[in-house]
């Protein structure tokens, strides 16, 4: 086997990789609130948004070959990678990508061990950011586009970041207070029986939204590494078994269900009820439909947790737990740093070595370090059983983190 | 850049809260609809009854369940390569 191919298959497998932690990373900015007010029962939660997420992927046939042209510059606009990294069956690029999709999984699975909601592109970007510093210099990365649209770094990831969960709490804000006002005089329980069917019909929708654009990406990124290598060549349509793979690794992983980020996006941020669940998952999809609708980027992850945070703000009496909410804002701060740094880092290893050798060490790292934050989780398991027990994060010092299995309430 | 970005955000945030915060108001009318409809144990009043309320808690439902398809429409034809158009409220499909 050629030092390419084995290159090639080692891009491949992690690029379904990261697509299937990108599957459980999110699963909770649809589902969560769901689970958390009883409306789905956890494993149906899961099973429904997998199913929307796989026929999400499917949906699209609109080919997000250039996904990486929003921070990088190893491919044309046409999606055609560079000629510059064609030589040696496109070696330099697909080191890059390899080491990119490294940096990206290492940080998702980093930030789910500790409950964290960060965002799963922000990986990504970080990690190709990271490795195209490292390969290319700062000419390498695309910081700003050349101004005549939203592009770049700055346009298209460090901007969006930061309006993206202001507007979501904003919406569910208005929307929480809009339906508490309305429905005053109804009696409580009925209220949040019909507000469960609302908010399931909400949550799908995010859901159906994921799987179009999450899957994409991976498809993208798959291809330009068939095209670098050689065997594929169309840069209109991306191969059907790639197409198949990653809708079925991103519904995988959703139905795997991380709940340790469910956890702390249903239980840990606010106390919800279904009104409020309704609010904001209505919050998230109009933000999320609206801004793609538009052409605007952002992070389903941020818009999720900021309908969220809104949703405990817009109700009278309410508790948003500040400190979990500052936690999750930090974690966004340093995903594109974090993994760009495991990008560039890998890059430094894997370059430095050379060879069959080097690339071979960075794999293993990669199986190492996900072999023991696997491990790491089971001491504190969160699971369907015990996803919705109460908050005690004054209980013990970084229950937060790592909560303490307790039986289930019902 | 900053002017792109804030053109941008301008519209976003303008439809988010019209659709995002309308639509769970709009759900909201309809359960206290449906709730003054059946009257007894589903408002806190107790009042009797008032079925015709019944009928618009239904009307309000079946606009929520509009807004939500029309949401699936935007999903579904950007994903097969369509710009879709609210312009003249009937959606209109556009290649792009």
């Amino acid at each position: 086997m050629t030092l390419e191919l084995l290159l090639l298959i080692l891009v491949i497998g992690t690029a379904i990789a990261f697509d299937f932690t990108n599957g459980f990373h999110d699963t909770g900015n649809a589902m969560a609130t769901s689970i958390a007010t009883g409306a789905l029962k956890p494993k149906a939660a899961v099973a429904l948004s997998a199913v929307l997420n796989l026929v999400g992927a499917f949906l699209s046939v609109e080919v997000a070959l250039t996904v990486t042209n929003a921070v990088i510059r190893i491919q044309d606009s046409s999606g055609a990678p560079k000629s510059e990294f064609l030589a040696n069956n496109g070696h330099a690029l697909l080191m890059i990508v390899f080491c990119g999709l490294i940096g990206g999984i290492l940080w998702n699975l980093l930030t789910w061990l500790l409950g964290l909601p960060s965002s799963s592109s922000h990986a990504l970007f970080g990690g190709l950011i990271g490795s195209t510093l490292a390969a290319l210099g700062l000419g390498g990365v695309n910081w700003m586009g050349d101004g005549s649209k939203l592009d770049g770094v700055f346009g298209k990831v460090i901007l969006p970041a930061f309006a993206s969960p202001v507007v979501a709490a904003l919406v569910a804000t208005i929307g929480t207070w809009l339906v508490y006002r309305i429905t005053a005089g109804v009696a409580t329980r009925y209220a949040e029986g019909g507000f469960r069917w609302g908010q399931i019909g909400t949550a799908s929708l995010v859901s159906l939204a994921h799987g179009t654009n999450d899957a994409q990406k991976t498809m993208g990124v798959i291809t330009l590494a068939l095209i670098a290598y050689g065997t594929w060549t169309d840069t209109t349509s991306v191969p059907l078994w790639v197409k198949v793979v990653c809708a079925l690794a991103i519904a995988a992983g959703t139905y795997t269900g991380g709940w340790r980020i469910i956890r702390t996006l249903g239980k840990g941020l606010v106390e919800i009820s279904s009104p409020q669940g309704m609010a904001a998952e209505a919050s998230s999809a109009a933000v999320i439909l609206t801004s793609s609708h538009l052409g605007f980027a952002l992070s389903t992850t941020h818009v999720a947790t900021g309908s969220i945070l809104g949703s405990g703000l817009g109700r009278k009496g309410a508790d948003v737990r500040w400190g979990v909410a500052l936690r999750m804002v930090l974690a966004w701060f340093i995903t594109l740093p974090a993994a760009g740094l495991v990008g560039a880092a890998c890059y430094f290893v894997g370059n430095g070595i050379g060879g069959y050798a080097g690339v071979l060490i960075v794999f293993a790292a990669l199986v190492g370090l996900t072999g023991w934050m696997m491990l790491h989780s089971r001491r504190t398991a969160v699971h369907a059983g015990n996803v919705n027990a109460d908050w005690h994060p004054e209980a013990t010092p970084g229950a937060s983190v790592a909560p303490v299995p307790v039986p289930v309430k019902a | 850049m900053f002017q792109l970005f804030g053109n941008a955000l301008g519209q976003v945030v303008v439809i988010s809260v019209l659709v995002g915060a309308g639509l769970p108001a709009l759900f909201a009318f309809g359960v206290r609809a449906l709730a003054l409809g059946s009257g007894g144990a589903a408002e806190v009043d107790h009042r009797p009854g008032r079925p015709a309320l019944t009928v618009v808690a239904y009307l309000c439902f079946a606009l929520v369940l509009a807004v939500i398809a029309a949401g699936i429409t935007i999903i579904v034809s950007s994903g097969l390569g369509y710009h879709v158009s609210f312009d003249n409220v009937i959606p209109t499909f556009a290649k792009k």
